[in-house]
């Protein structure tokens, strides 16, 4: 804490805390006889504590939560004030309002505890709204160390402009995966929210499969105009993949495969892997095509480990590989990847080429329809809990 | 199935129609509907046997201002995407929120016993005990609430609303009104019994005003809009539908007052009106002048409305609640992890019910009370929320222009004159 704004003649000026020998209820007594009258403004590393932090809401790092602060707890540290934890809990709001004794003398008879509850400043993410164009000086470090699931979470119970500041301090691969485990319904609002530019580069990080649900369900202005800001790579796999009907293995898959000439041997194989691994959304299968990217074969990662290096896949590759057509129903993949234990189906067009594959996840979406994700209490959101 | 070039496949199409259906169904027809809850179908049936038309021009004043009420909220939720208590404490503070948040749970306990009142009334038609109409509605409401399913559910009884007022207007029309003097009733204020000695009148226009424009409602609204993510591209919309419902709930609540008019005042059928089986009474009366379909749906229409009001009033409730203090708002659905929000909702029902099932308590004393809060309440609501509306930084573009500001305080001032003339002749005749 640096010092304190002080209101006189309808001005705002700011005290240096060091000038300041006492402050209570009655008045502060200053250690100097010169004061600076000039009017306060404030500095974008500073956050003023009763404005900008009491009765606000803040995100609860540690318990993944939104929360409001009930009140402030300051301690002396080497003569300086810290702000070392903000109070969420009963304790809190009932001193706020000047009931804490009574209440206490109160919860007493009935042998009940009043239940406090303290966060570590250090784990509190003040959303950006609420600190105005206030940046603090690691801003967001703990919501970037989160799962992206937590984050999902906490975007949960944000308002919209909440979110998009919590966004905007995210990089493109985290904001991506955040949104990703995301309801579908509030992933278009995001990303119609964000400056088509950023919602362009964050669909460029998301796996193909599920940019193009996405993408799908944007409106026809924001998907034109997000799509023309993408890679033309990316947008080109995207827009691909949104041909397939949604209840389709074309519509699930994903393009984001590992797919090698059978003249390889396996050394070269393991090679190509290294390269292509980053992108590739699972290494466990690696599928064999022919000129015409026609699927010829597949080999698993441990085909490969214990082949000598020198053979060529073509020799050991399983040449009879399990395939569905891109217009193959949900069911059909679910099924196939329960009877062989796939971790991956390949999905062929009506010529037999390797369009993509349904990883095992996706697959089982189909069969567990998000009772995993279930949260939020919503009162009246566009889908509505019952959906789930 | 491959589909052509730019055909976005159906799931597109299916999107589409689903949002359009949805967003049709909005915000502000829901909460429109829930003001026509029990207490609102009560009040508007006992003026109609009491007055006649003559409360006609109330009903249309009182949605004009409920129309601009709901505007501002709307447009709160839709600029802040935070609900009225969170926006209230951030800008009044903790001591105001508390003062707002725990009248309005007080006032809310007595708008459910309304509507639990209102499911007996209904079902008595269909001689159903209060008890065990009181115990169905209770299990059924906590039911819905705490599976989940009530986002849905709402609709349906909102579809149920569209239905049942189409019953009113044809009670309304079996009763053989005089739409001409209705219609003059309507659009002329008339007076005759404003001079009434013992201000019963001007009672009876408290009430209809106090029925239609609520704290909770208010909360309501503002709520909705911010949980439905709904921001200021969709403000347009959003007016429509608030318009929508404030349009609707006039139809509804006039075609109440002309079919109890018609059948009931003109005939000079006098009913106890305060009895909380108000409602019952008049629909058999209504039976011998407009047919025995007539009784049926005024129940269906009371059932349904009471239902609506019973979910949506806790739900609004412990909302706020959470909202202001802080609590759980928007964690798992799960009971055990929103301790206070489900807590708070069975609280509220349990409460409600028991006014219901135990007999001798005072039930209609608790429902006038809760009028009396409500009514101290709103000027409350009604500044804050002119306060805020008016914060240009809080609002950015949404900020109230000068004609919304202007109509918004002279509604404010007229609904702190009418609050206050409700709490001092409540004192005066208890």
């Amino acid at each position: 804490m640096t010092g304190i704004v002080v209101k006189t003649n309808g001005r705002e000026i700011f005290l240096q805390w060091q000038a300041v020998t006492s402050l209570d209820a009655g008045g502060a007594t200053l250690r100097t006889t010169a004061i600076d009258i000039s009017k306060f403004h404030q500095r974008p590393n500073e956050i003023r504590l009763k404005r900008d932090l009491m009765d606000r809401q803040i995100v609860d790092i540690d318990g993944r939560k939104v929360v409001r602060v009930n009140d402030l707890r300051l301690d002396e540290v080497e003569g300086a004030l810290h702000l070392v934890a903000v109070d969420v809990g009963a304790s809190g709001l009932l001193r706020r309002l000047g009931i804490e004794g009574p209440w206490r003398v109160l919860a007493r008879g009935f042998h009940r505890e009043v239940p406090e509850r303290y966060i570590d400043w250090e784990d509190v993410d003040p959303l950006e709204r609420t600190i105005a164009s206030v940046k603090l000086r690691v801003p967001h470090k703990g919501l970037a160390e989160l799962h992206p699931a937590d984050l999902a979470t906490i975007m949960d119970q944000l308002s919209r402009n909440d979110r998009v500041g919590l966004i905007s301090s995210l990089d493109d691969e985290a904001a991506a995966d955040a949104i990703g485990e995301m309801e579908p319904e509030s992933q278009v609002d995001i990303l119609e929210d964000l400056e088509p530019e950023r919602a362009a580069d964050i669909l460029e990080e998301m796996d193909p499969d599920e940019a193009a649900d996405l993408v799908a369900d944007l409106s026809d202005e924001s998907r034109v105009e997000i799509l023309g800001l993408m890679e033309k790579e990316e947008a080109d796999e995207v827009q691909e993949l949104m041909t397939y009907a949604e209840d389709t293995a074309g519509g699930i898959m994903t393009t984001e495969f590992v797919a090698v000439p059978a003249s390889l041997t396996a050394a070269e194989t393991i090679d190509r892997l290294r390269e292509l691994e980053p992108d590739a959304e699972t290494i466990y299968y690696v599928y064999v095509t022919d000129d015409d990217e026609k699927l010829v074969g597949v080999l698993s990662l441990r085909d490969l480990i214990v082949a000598k290096p020198s053979t060529c896949i073509a020799t050991f590759m399983f040449a009879e590989p399990v395939a569905v057509k891109t217009d193959a129903s949900e069911e059909e993949v679910t099924e196939l990847v329960a009877r062989y234990n796939l971790l991956a189906v390949p999905v062929v067009d009506a010529e037999g080429r390797l369009e993509g594959i349904v990883t095992v996840d996706d697959a089982m979406d189909t069969l567990m329809p998000q009772t995993s994700k279930r949260r939020i209490p919503r009162l009246f959101s566009r889908s509505g809990t019952a959906e789930r | 199935m491959k589909a052509p070039v730019l055909g976005f496949t159906p799931r597109v199409v299916n999107r589409v129609r689903f949002a359009a259906i949805l967003g049709v169904l909005g915000p502000g027809l829901v909460s429109g509907f829930a003001d026509n809850d029990a207490g609102g179908i009560t009040t508007y049936s006992v003026a109609g046997v009491k007055y006649g038309y003559e409360l006609l021009w109330v009903l249309l004043a009182s949605q004009i201002v409920l129309f601009f009420t709901q505007e501002v909220g709307a447009r709160l939720g839709l600029a802040t995407g935070q609900g009225l208590t969170g926006l209230v404490r951030e800008r009044f503070g903790v001591r105001w929120v508390t003062f707002l948040t725990i009248t309005m749970l007080i006032a809310n306990v007595g708008s459910i016993v309304a509507e639990f009142a209102g499911t007996a009334a209904a079902l008595s038609l269909f001689n159903v005990a209060p008890a065990i109409s009181a115990a169905i509605a209770a299990t059924v409401v906590i039911l819905l609430i705490t599976r989940g399913s009530f986002g849905k559910v709402q609709y349906l009884f909102v579809a149920v609303g569209i239905g049942v007022s189409l019953a009113y207007f044809a009670s309304a029309l079996m009763a053989h009104p005089d739409w001409g003097n209705a219609f003059h009733s309507l659009l002329v204020p008339s007076l005759a019994h404003a001079g009434s000695t013992n201000g019963a009148y001007w009672l009876a226009v408290v009430a209809t005003v106090g029925t239609t424009i609520t704290p909770w409602g208010q909360a309501f609204i503002q709520s909705y809009c911010a949980d439905k993510r709904l921001g200021p591209e969709d403000l347009v919309g959003e007016r429509l539908d608030v318009g929508l419902g404030a349009l609707l709930t006039n139809l509804i609540a006039g075609f109440i007052v002309v079919a109890c008019a018609a059948a009931l005042f003109s005939h000079q059928v006098t009913i106890d009106t305060n009895n909380p089986n108000a409602v019952a009474k008049i629909a058999e009366a209504l039976r011998p002048f407009a047919g025995d379909a007539a009784q049926y749906l005024f129940a269906v229409g009371l059932l349904a409305a009471s239902f609506l009001g019973l979910g949506v009033v806790p739900l609004t409730s412990a909302y706020a609640a959470c909202e202001a203090f802080g609590w759980e708002t928007g964690v798992d659905w799960r009971f055990r992890d929103a301790p206070a929000f489900y807590g708070l909702i069975i609280f509220f029902i349990v409460i409600a019910a028991f006014f219901v099932l135990i007999p001798g308590l005072p039930l209609v004393q608790v429902m006038f009370m809760a009028q009396v809060v409500n009514a101290l309440l709103l000027p409350f609501v009604l500044v804050f929320v002119m306060v805020l509306a008016s914060d240009k930084k809080l609002m950015g573009p949404l900020v109230s222009g000068r004609f919304l500001q202007m109509v918004g305080w002279t509604g404010t001032a007229l609904l702190v004159v009418l609050s206050l003339t409700l709490a001092v002749s409540s004192f005066t005749t208890f």
